[in-house]
């Protein structure tokens, strides 16, 4: 903001704009006042619209702008004046300015040099091509999708059949490290939430049985839910969340500091050193964990059992062994490494295509997580169909 | 020194700091550090790694808070002002981040316009107006309107953050490192558009800088941070003919500022 006296700093007495018309002479003259900063834009701007362009009865009259009673200047308010100037312009009026400061003719001047700097405008698509476009673009990249994953999939497997060759390439510590991390860490967590699901499962069972008089079969349901379904879903849903996202992470941010493309140029395998040991930890770790999960399961169940049934321990563990056999616990538990291997493609994967921003970071740890959970789900459904289908 | 201080004795200071003591953990930055800067001139505020020259500027604009002494701007201790008084002197400056800060979510046009809109009550067409001829005032094409921040190179993000600094024509303008990463083509272009703004606005612009060439090409005046403290003020040639300091001799009379001024 320019001020016409220099150097008083006292508290900034703003006073109002304000602006005429008058005939001086053979000269229409805008006489301005006051304060004109982007705080008054507004007003002036909405008066000035309105403005009639005086229409110069003979071609000799001239237009001025007078701003000797300006006090304050920024560029919004010469940016109002010089807009009003080039409207006069326009209607045939040569229009100066008069009684400028030399910092407020700076002023003007720049403004007047920039405002007329051409604009471009951005296209606006309608609805319907935008959200096509969002389909089509959707579907291109599932489909792109499909294909990294498979590619991924096929460069894991030739690390590994190196690293069977040559097995001092295994990485142990790092392998350890996931172990943990992914692995030991993540048993509280499992251990609780599966037995609080176990026992939800069992009292809506009850419940809902109850009305059949059939409610000590609430025990057979949860115990073939727990082995098939729920305990190995809920685990790898949560070592998705947990493991998975980690994993993009951790790649993504060495990815961002151009640490993967510094270990290339050393000669060093990021496939090797990074993807593989993740992804052999997590198909170690997740059938343990599944493990864990379902006799979680199994003992919220009894636990609610006990409650609303009166089943003592005993008596349940009995009506679990007649309830279920070997193939149920098996059918559940063999889905745990796929589920594994899927997790670590996607979490690995995902690192890998961060690019240089946080924000890009940011949306791939997301979308990591979505589409482990996304294709966990898909696969479990193929699985349940499969096992049935061959009769387990 | 001498013609500075008779120049203090006039005019009082638009930002004066005083007595300012720091401690992060258990490392002292500042110990009594006293720096006034006065309208309308151009600051440059140099010193070695972790001397504190970034959070000096972050304690000044209110981000970080000091362990002693006072700071005021425009004649008002920054520390004591209630909500409406901070947002009102917030309106009065503007800062450049180091990358520009540009908030990544929004196009470069509305990023100059987020101040407008959040202090000011403007219609959506003088914003736009004024957005585009703060644009071209920084210097940025038409078509960098719309673009994001990430599809922009580093010395244009500094320039558009140079445009939402600017956006309320604010009197002091804090500058973080700006040609630091440009290229000194674009180094020596962003001092050209400094030196000019500062003229054209009647800035006063307070600059956190290591690049001895925009020190003698814009700034007025340097401050030099070291020992904890400020330890000389003066124009650049007062510095280098006479560095007083270990620091200061290496700083302007090394290989780097003879190059500098070649």
């Amino acid at each position: 903001m320019l001020k016409r006296d220099q150097g008083v700093m006292l508290p900034t007495q703003v006073t109002a704009p304000g602006y005429k018309v008058e005939l001086r002479g053979t000269a229409f003259c805008l006489v301005a006042t006051g304060s004109w900063t982007v705080r008054e834009a507004t007003a002036l701007d909405s008066g000035l619209k309105r403005l009639r362009v005086p229409i110069p009865p003979t071609p000799d009259f001239t237009g001025q702008v007078d701003i000797s009673g300006i006090e304050q200047l920024d560029t919004a308010g010469a940016w109002l004046l010089q807009r009003t100037a080039r409207i006069w312009e326009g209607k045939g009026l040569r229009t100066n300015f008069a009684g400028a400061t030399e910092s407020f003719e700076i002023l003007l001047e720049e403004v007047r040099l920039r405002g007329e700097e051409q604009r471009t405008e951005i296209a606006k698509s309608s609805l319907l091509s935008s959200l096509t476009q969002d389909w089509a673009r959707a579907m291109t990249s599932v489909s792109r999708d499909a294909i990294l994953i498979t590619g991924f999939l096929g460069h894991l497997m030739a690390t590994l059949s190196r690293m069977v060759a040559q097995p001092w390439r295994f990485r142990v510590t790092s392998f350890i490290h996931h172990l943990d991390h992914a692995g030991f860490r993540a048993v509280p967590i499992i251990g609780l939430i599966c037995l609080l699901i176990g026992a939800v499962v069992m009292q809506q069972g009850v419940i809902q049985l109850r009305a059949f008089g059939a409610e000590t079969f609430a025990v057979n349901m949860v115990a073939i839910l727990s082995l098939r379904e729920v305990g190995v879903l809920l685990t790898a849903i949560m070592v998705a969340g947990r493991s998975g996202s980690a994993f993009t992470a951790e790649i993504g941010s060495m990815k961002m500091r151009e640490e993967i493309d510094a270990m290339r140029t050393l000669g060093i395998d990021p496939m090797e050193t990074l993807v593989a040991p993740r992804i052999l930890a997590l198909i170690v770790v997740l059938p343990l964990l599944t493990f864990l999960g379902d006799m979680m399961c199994l003992v919220g169940g009894g636990l609610m059992a006990k409650v609303m049934l009166g089943i003592d321990t005993p008596a349940y563990l009995d009506a679990l062994h007649s309830a279920t056999d070997t193939r149920h616990f098996v059918a559940g538990l063999i889905k745990a490494p796929f589920a594994a291997l899927i997790i670590g493609l996607v979490g690995c994967l995902e690192g890998l295509k961060v690019s240089g921003s946080a924000e890009s970071l940011g949306i791939h740890v997301t979308s990591a997580v979505v589409k482990a959970i996304f294709l966990v789900i898909i696969f479990d459904a193929m699985f349940a169909m499969f096992l049935s289908a061959i009769g387990v | 020194m001498a013609g500075t201080l008779k120049v203090a004795e006039q005019i009082p200071a638009i930002i004066s700091v005083k007595g300012l003591a720091k401690k992060f953990g258990s490392q002292q930055i500042w110990d009594d550090l006293n720096l006034d800067v006065y309208r309308g001139e151009v600051i440059g505020v140099v010193g070695g790694s972790g001397q504190g020259k970034s959070v000096l500027l972050r304690v000044i604009t209110g981000l970080v808070s000091p362990d002693k002494g006072t700071i005021s701007v425009f004649g008002r201790n920054v520390r004591e002002l209630n909500r409406e008084e901070k947002v009102d002197m917030e309106s009065r400056w503007g800062v450049l981040f180091q990358d520009g800060a540009l908030f990544s979510s929004l196009t470069v046009l509305q990023n100059i316009q987020v101040p407008m809109r959040e202090h000011l009550d403007l219609t959506q067409s003088i914003m736009d107006d004024l957005a585009y001829l703060k644009l071209a005032m920084v210097g940025l094409p038409a078509d960098a309107a719309h673009k994001f921040p990430s599809e922009l190179s580093g010395g244009m993000r500094k320039r558009a953050g140079l445009a939402r600094a600017l956006s309320l024509d604010p009197e002091i303008v804090f500058l973080d490192e700006p040609t630091a990463g440009l290229d000194p083509i674009g180094a020596s272009a962003f001092d050209q558009l400094i030196r000019k703004l500062q003229q054209t606005l009647d800035l006063t612009v307070y600059m956190v800088t290591h690049d001895l060439d925009s020190i003698f090409t814009v700034c007025d005046r340097v401050a030099v941070l070291a020992d904890k403290k400020i330890v000389r003020t003066g124009t650049p040639e007062e510095l280098r003919s006479r560095p007083l300091h270990p620091w200061i001799e290496e700083y302007f009379c090394g290989e780097r500022a003879r190059a500098a001024l070649a």
